[in-house]
Formats: structure tokens, sequence, C-alpha cells
């Protein structure tokens, strides 16, 4: 795009119009770097040996607690299973002693519950051939 | 700045060591450029030399900021600016215009600067350049006061190459109408 100037031309670009105070660059550069704010060196900050240590000390005291709970815990199961193994093993030996302390009471011999017995399967013989007979004929 | 002389100075001024050296050189460097460029924009010299402290202070204190994407030209022309604009909108506050108006109340200042001494033709250039809209006047003074290039310009106002020639364009245009208007 071509721009035409006609009336522009006239006027004399490169007189610069504007002036400034004599020596004035060379003295607004050295103001300025009077005038600059000094800026604030971060010093690299020192980690105390407690704070670099610290998420150590708790990861270990954390599996420590674990480990004691743990502990705690399995052998809290431990002594109940055993109680409950001992009680069994009470309750069994009571049983058997009932056993024995039944015969010690009963006043008939082995004998004669052996009869008893007998004559009990011989009833129930003579029930299933009433019920044969009943009902199957 | 040749780009090694540029890449020298950012290590220089990245060194917390050497960085206020380094933004000596920096200021030696930019800042007559950087004063024309300001004092186009707010026309007294009193009101450019206040603004050219405050772009290099604000440089200074965010050079940490610079990740050096952008020349260190680019970025201090667009402090500059901001800093130009966001001091009008001020004067324009003050002064009851709006933001859309020209800005004819400046020609007062500019009347009044014993650091002005332009005759009737310059005045009247000042004044048909005071009617172009913040960003026309800066493009119209980049281009024509400092012969920039369309490219270095788009960088530094983030606008196309073209959308910066037709705005060129606009702006000569107006001018010279205002120029050609009887006074």
């Amino acid at each position: 795009m071509e721009t035409k100037i006609n009336k522009l031309i006239e006027i004399e670009k490169d007189k610069n119009p504007f002036k400034v105070p004599e020596n004035y660059f060379a003295q607004f550069n050295e103001e300025i770097m009077n005038r600059l704010p000094e800026k604030e060196i971060v010093k690299p900050r020192t980690v105390p040996i407690w704070d670099k240590v610290k998420p150590w000390v708790y990861m270990a005291a954390m599996f420590v607690g674990l480990y004691i709970t743990i502990n705690f815990l399995t052998q809290n199961n431990g002594e109940s299973n055993m109680a409950s193994v001992e009680t069994a093993t009470q309750q069994t030996l009571s049983g058997s002693l009932q056993v024995e302390n039944y015969w010690s009471t009963v006043q008939i011999s082995e004998e004669e519950f052996y009869q008893y017995l007998e004559e009990q399967i011989i009833d129930d013989g003579y029930f299933d051939y009433m019920y044969n007979q009943y009902y199957l004929n | 700045m040749e780009m090694n002389n540029e890449e020298q100075l950012l290590e220089q001024l990245r060194n917390p060591g050497t960085s206020r050296q380094g933004f000596a050189r920096l200021v030696s460097e930019y800042s007559e450029r950087l004063y024309w460029q300001i004092r186009k924009m707010v026309l007294s010299h009193d009101d450019a030399n206040d603004i050219l402290q405050d772009v290099f202070i604000k440089a200074w204190t965010n050079l940490e900021n610079f990740r050096g994407e952008a020349k260190l030209t680019t970025w201090l022309y667009r402090i500059a600016i901001n800093e130009s604009i966001t001091f009008l909108n001020k004067k324009r506050s003050q002064n009851n215009v709006s933001i859309d108006a020209d800005d004819s109340f400046l020609i007062n200042t500019l009347e009044g600067d014993q650091y002005f001494d332009g005759d009737e033709a310059q005045l009247l250039l000042q004044k048909a350049i005071l009617t172009l809209p913040d960003k026309q006047r800066l493009v119209f003074q980049m281009k024509y006061f400092e012969e920039m290039k369309y490219e270095e310009m788009s960088d530094i106002l983030g606008t196309s190459v073209g959308a910066l020639k037709a705005s060129y364009h606009h702006a000569v245009k107006k001018i010279e109408k205002f120029l050609g208007e009887p006074n």
C-alpha cells in the first residue's frame, strides 16, 4: 500500500522541534542508577537437621506404632484361642468324667443293658412287621 | 543491539552479582530511544522524564519476570508505551476528556513547554497528530519519525504487519486532511 504524502513533506521531518536540557541523557542515566532500589539477595535457607530428619522419624514412629498394634492384637487373639482350647479340653474331660460317673451311678449291669437294647430292637421289628402287614397288604 | 551483545547483556542482568552493572548498560543503550518515544506521546519534557524513570524502575523490579521470549527492546518499548498510555488516560480524566476524544488539550502543554521550539508548521503537525487515536498515533510516530520496520512495530504493538500498514495509511490521510484544512 503506497501512502502518498503531500502536505507532510512540506514540514521538515528531520528538524526535531523537541529539545532536552543540556547533558540530559548522561545525567538521567546516572540519576536513574542511583534511584534503583536495592534488590534483596535471597539467601538459600539453611534447613535445620531436625527438619531434614523429621519425616523419617515420623515414618519410623508410624511403623513402630503399627508393629506394636499388630503385635498386641495377634497376642491377644492367641491368648483367647488358647483359652478356648483349654475350655474345650476341660469340657471334653468333664464329658468323659460325666460318662464314667453315669455308669458308676447306673444300677443295672452291662449285660442287663445289652439285653435291654436287644429287646428294643425286637420291639422295633414287631412294629415294622405290624406296619408292613397293615399298610402293604 | 546485536544478538550476541543482547545475549551477553541478558546474562549480565540475570547474574545477581553483575545485574546492576548490566542494567547501567541497558539504560545507556535504550534511554534515549525510549525517551523520544515517550516524549512524542506526552509532548512535555517533564512528563516524559518522569515516565522514563518509571519505565526503568519497573524494568529493574520486574527483571526476573523477563523470560527472554521477546527482545529486550520490544519489552522496554512495551513498558514505555503502557506507561505513556496510562499517563495520558490519567491526564484525560483530570481534564474531564473522554478516552475517545482527541488530545488537543495537550497542545497547551506543548505551547508552554520551554523545551519545544517548533515553528508554526511543526506545531500544526503536532496538533494534527493529536487528533489520532492513541494506537494510530503510536504507529504514525514509529513509522514516520523513527522509521521503524513494520515487523519490529508488530512485535512491540502485538498487531499484524497488514493492520499496521493500514493504520499508518489512515493516519497519514487524516493528517494530510487536517493540514489541508484552513486552520
